[in-house]
């Protein structure tokens, strides 16, 4: 074993294993898949576009060298020459040390952000190529603990933190008594189940749990903007770990969950929380991985604020942001969403002074917190460390607050912030959006406050 | 028989076995499932794809090759060098009646095309990611290639170099369905899941959006 994590025998490799992960592979092996394991010529330049590389620049850490891993068994597998002379061109068996290799390599030491993707000059896709052993060491239990985990409480649950549709209701419930109080406007809505309401809107279940002032911001863009919202109770975790894990038959349940709750409202989009991978999901794969195109359109919230901006639907007032602000880009809304524009288009409007960080966009560091990697305990260090590139391009900004769209990364952002102290707040984009609008003054208020003057 | 009819039959077998192996590559690729993708559209997915085969590929347009822009520039001069060579493969029977300037202009770039050919395998020694990554087939691949393409150098100035040529065209045709220099046919399959992709979800060769500054 490499690591003494994964001392457990669920990680040893039996031949019914080894049978199962090699039909996974013949199984997920299409053209995309087969064309990025052939293309590769080895030549190196994607390693200064992975942040691990980048925090730590050592062989294992160029993308080209995860993905040879699973090269290696494809070539002993498929092709002829690493049939006849495996040593020749570099193919190896599916055994016990090449398992533990691929454990470490697409688990501990990729997010799946795609940046080498961007950067390849063949096209290799790596992200699918790591997906893919993924996908093979789930279908044989050897996930990581963590997200496995995670994925199983999602199943179970309805959602990754099995919180119960109580405690959903009543955090809800109380954020939006919070927010009236605080707008002195009693006529705010958070409506549940709303039968054939335009949008419906999903959470992340860490704003339930940890970050229920998140709730509020969202319920005050709404509401601003005189949207026909609702939640839905049947439905409402944005995140879908299967993305992570590789396992698509988890996924497409997660994600069908979701659908049905669309579905049965009878809305016309459905609207992911600033969540990511969230996001990727449910935008970008899960029609693939159910099989049928959704009746529904799905949009991140980051376009949805952007849009009412545009449409002059909320009263804003940058100044009342007025630290410095930089953004993080997540990785699956700009590299893997093409959600660039929006997120600045939003900052220009509602904060003073906004820098970008260098490089941003579509070829920005992932932070490290994505691929799953927050819910793999065993990787924490190593994310940590890989967080660096992200550290010292935020250092460089001289921003004192980092704005981002994602939960994994607001997370990782706040790690990383602790771990090399930067001094730093990292906010979510609806934050500051919820803090710039001008709430209208409610006529009752209107009236009270005449009253009092004569 | 004499040399240059016995050589050009191995050249000709060599490139036959060639093209046999690579239509069995192609046949392998295009017998392997293709599902349409589902989701969407959010770019246009023609001018993702147009991108990747044309602006996609300018030495400017990555941060990698930006970085690595001698190896990315090397490797150019290599390919141009091995297309050139091909094409002096092809023109062979005709040499003594190519014009002059054409000549030069072919020795001028499979003499750049093999010294950047034979200069990536000190590069693939030297650099430590790359010598890692390297195997017995990729040192072969670009010595195999860099000799083509010098030896096509050397026809062009000594036309009795043309039969071993002919000997090393063989040799490589059949190398290359076998080798790593089989990735020339899965690139413009690599390209297009790229192009196809990327385009389709707005990431890549779109024009301005209604919210770019």
């Amino acid at each position: 074993m490499t690591n003494e994590k994964f001392t457990d025998k669920r990680f040893n490799l039996t031949d019914e294993k080894k049978s199962l992960a090699i039909d996974v592979l013949r199984q997920r092996l299409n053209r995309q898949l087969e064309a990025s394991l052939e293309v590769c010529v080895r030549c190196g330049v994607c390693a200064d576009s992975c942040h691990y590389y980048v925090s730590n620049p050592k062989p294992e850490h160029v993308p080209a060298y995860r993905a040879e891993q699973l090269r290696k068994v494809y070539r002993k597998l498929f092709d002829p020459v690493g049939k006849a002379a495996p040593g020749w061109v570099g193919a190896a068996e599916l055994d016990q040390e090449m398992v533990d290799e691929l454990i470490m390599t697409a688990f501990g030491s990729c997010t799946m952000c795609g940046r080498c993707v961007i950067n390849c000059p063949m096209g290799v896709d790596t992200r699918h190529i790591v997906r893919t052993a993924r996908a093979m060491l789930t279908a044989i239990d050897m996930t990581p603990g963590g997200l496995k985990a995670t994925v199983n409480v999602h199943l179970e649950k309805g959602n990754n933190m099995g919180v119960n549709e109580e405690d959903y209701v009543e955090t809800v419930e109380w954020m939006l008594e919070e927010l009236q109080a605080e707008l002195g406007d009693p006529s705010i809505t958070i409506p549940f189940n709303k039968k054939n309401a335009r949008v419906v809107y999903t959470f992340n279940p860490r704003e339930i749990k940890y970050f229920p002032y998140l709730i509020q911001a969202a319920a005050k863009i709404f509401n601003a903007a005189g949207e026909d919202w609702t939640l839905s109770t049947e439905s409402w975790d944005a995140t879908n770990y299967g993305l992570f894990s590789g396992d698509d038959a988890a996924a497409a349940q997660m994600a069908s969950n979701l659908e049905g709750a669309v579905n049965h409202l009878g809305a016309e989009t459905l609207v992911m929380a600033e969540c990511g991978h969230g996001y990727r999901s449910q935008r970008w794969e899960a029609e693939n991985w159910i099989g049928h195109s959704y009746p529904f359109e799905v949009i991140s919230f980051v376009e949805l604020q952007a849009q009412y901006i545009k449409e002059g639907r909320l009263k804003l007032d940058p100044t009342r942001n007025q630290k410095r602000v930089t953004f993080h880009d997540p990785c699956n809304q700009a590299r893997n969403g093409g959600i660039v524009d929006e997120p600045r288009y939003i900052l220009r409007n509602v904060v003073t002074d906004f820098v970008e960080m260098t490089p941003h966009g579509v070829e920005n560091y992932c932070c490290g917190g994505g691929g799953g990697m927050l819910s793999m305990t065993e990787f924490s260090n190593a994310r940590k460390e890989a967080g660096k590139a992200k550290a010292d391009q935020i250092s460089a900004t001289g921003a004192e607050i980092v704005a981002t769209s994602c939960h994994n990364c607001l997370d990782q952002l706040d790690e990383i912030k602790r771990h090399y102290k930067l001094k730093v707040k990292i906010q979510n984009l609806s934050e500051l959006v919820a803090n710039a609008i001008v709430w209208p003054t409610p006529p009752e208020a209107e009236e009270e406050k005449t009253e009092e003057k004569e | 028989m004499d040399s240059i009819a016995i050589t050009r039959i191995i050249a000709i077998v060599g490139l036959a076995l060639c093209l046999l192996g690579i239509l069995l590559r192609l046949k392998t690729i295009m017998n392997r499932p293709f599902k349409k993708d589902l989701s969407r559209e959010r770019g246009l997915t023609g001018r993702g794809l147009l991108f990747a085969f044309t602006l996609g590929m300018a030495p400017w347009e990555k941060e990698s090759t930006r970085i690595h822009w001698i190896s990315y520039m090397r490797g150019i001069f290599f390919h141009v060098g091995i297309f050139t060579a091909f094409g002096v493969l092809l023109v062979s029977p005709w040499l003594e009646i190519l014009p002059n300037w054409l000549i030069w202009l072919g020795v001028v770039i499979t003499g750049f095309g093999a010294l950047f050919g034979f200069a990536g395998i000190f590069m693939r020694l030297s650099g430590p990611n790359e010598r890692v990554l390297s195997v017995p087939d990729d040192y072969v691949s670009v010595f195999l290639s860099s000799f083509f393409i010098a030896l096509g150098f050397a026809t062009l100035l000594w036309p009795s170099a043309l039969p071993v040529f002919y000997v090393v065209t063989g040799i490589v045709g059949v190398y290359i369905p076998l080798g790593k220099i089989r990735h020339c046919v899965y690139f413009f399959f690599s390209k297009f899941f790229f192009g196809k992709g990327f385009g389709h979800r707005g990431v890549i060769g779109q024009s301005k959006g209604k919210y770019a500054e």
